[in-house]
């Protein structure tokens, strides 16, 4: 082995994910592994987060109900849980930071439905200082 | 595939033995490039075992320090754990993994670093 060793489960799920601004973006609840097209090992292509991520590791009834409701408040149009490339991982330790900005993050995008389709639509929601 | 899909599915071996279940999950960062994060984490093999405590404990992993008492136990604990290479599985499958030769084939599992 060559590389640098980590053990998924314990170096790598429930860490902190942290935007290049040093901004909170969400946990590593579960990673997406694929098939390379000529053969070999799977590689972990993407880190899995929210709610709907964490859901499958929770299993049994708990689990279906998160994910369920994750699904009902619009986690992702098309029901997945949020994706974040391996491209943009810039380092693994305690936390694992990232090279963009939060708000590019699919991580963000339960947020930005609440501020659009909830928020926005309360009294007064147009007085809030950005 | 999902990490999740690996984490607590039990192996079997070609006779249909059990080495207990996946407690965790080995990758090398030697994989072909990701953008800024360089080699991607390959998939190198399975840690798993019958009891789990160990090895959530990370005392199966060699390099581990005390405290000695916790070791010991955590080390009893984890005594049958034993490391799956990527080559050796067959088929994945809801919860059950399918894995060639025997379970006195795997090895024990090495210091991750």
């Amino acid at each position: 082995m060559a590389g640098r060793v980590l053990e998924a489960g314990l170096q790598l799920l429930d860490r902190q994910l942290v935007d290049r601004d040093g901004r909170l973006a969400g946990k590593v609840d579960d990673l997406e592994l694929e098939l390379p097209e000529g053969g070999g090992p799977p590689v972990v292509t993407a880190i899995l987060a929210g709610p709907g991520a964490l859901a499958r590791r929770i299993g049994g009834r708990l689990g279906a109900g998160l994910e369920a409701l994750a699904s009902r408040l619009r986690e992702g149009d098309d029901g997945r849980p949020a994706r974040v490339s391996f491209a943009v991982v810039k380092r693994i330790g305690s936390a694992v930071e990232l090279s963009v900005p939060r708000a590019e993050l699919e991580t963000n995008r339960l947020e930005a439905w609440t501020r659009d389709h909830l928020i926005a639509h309360l009294p007064g929601a147009g007085d809030a200082p950005e | 595939m999902r990490l999740s899909d690996l984490l607590g599915a039990e192996i079997l071996d070609e006779a249909g033995r059990s080495a207990g279940r996946v407690h965790d999950v080995r990758l090398v960062q030697d994989g072909p490039v990701v953008g800024g994060f360089g080699a991607a984490l390959r998939l190198d093999g399975l840690l798993v075992g019958r009891r789990a405590v160990g090895a959530r404990l990370g005392y199966d992993r060699g390099k581990m320090k005390g405290p000695l008492p916790v070791k010991l136990l955590a080390g009893w604990l984890f005594h049958d754990g034993r490391y799956v290479e990527w080559g050796r599985i067959r088929t994945i499958e809801s919860d059950r993994i399918l894995i060639s030769g025997t379970v006195e084939d795997l090895p024990r599992p090495g210091p991750s670093s």
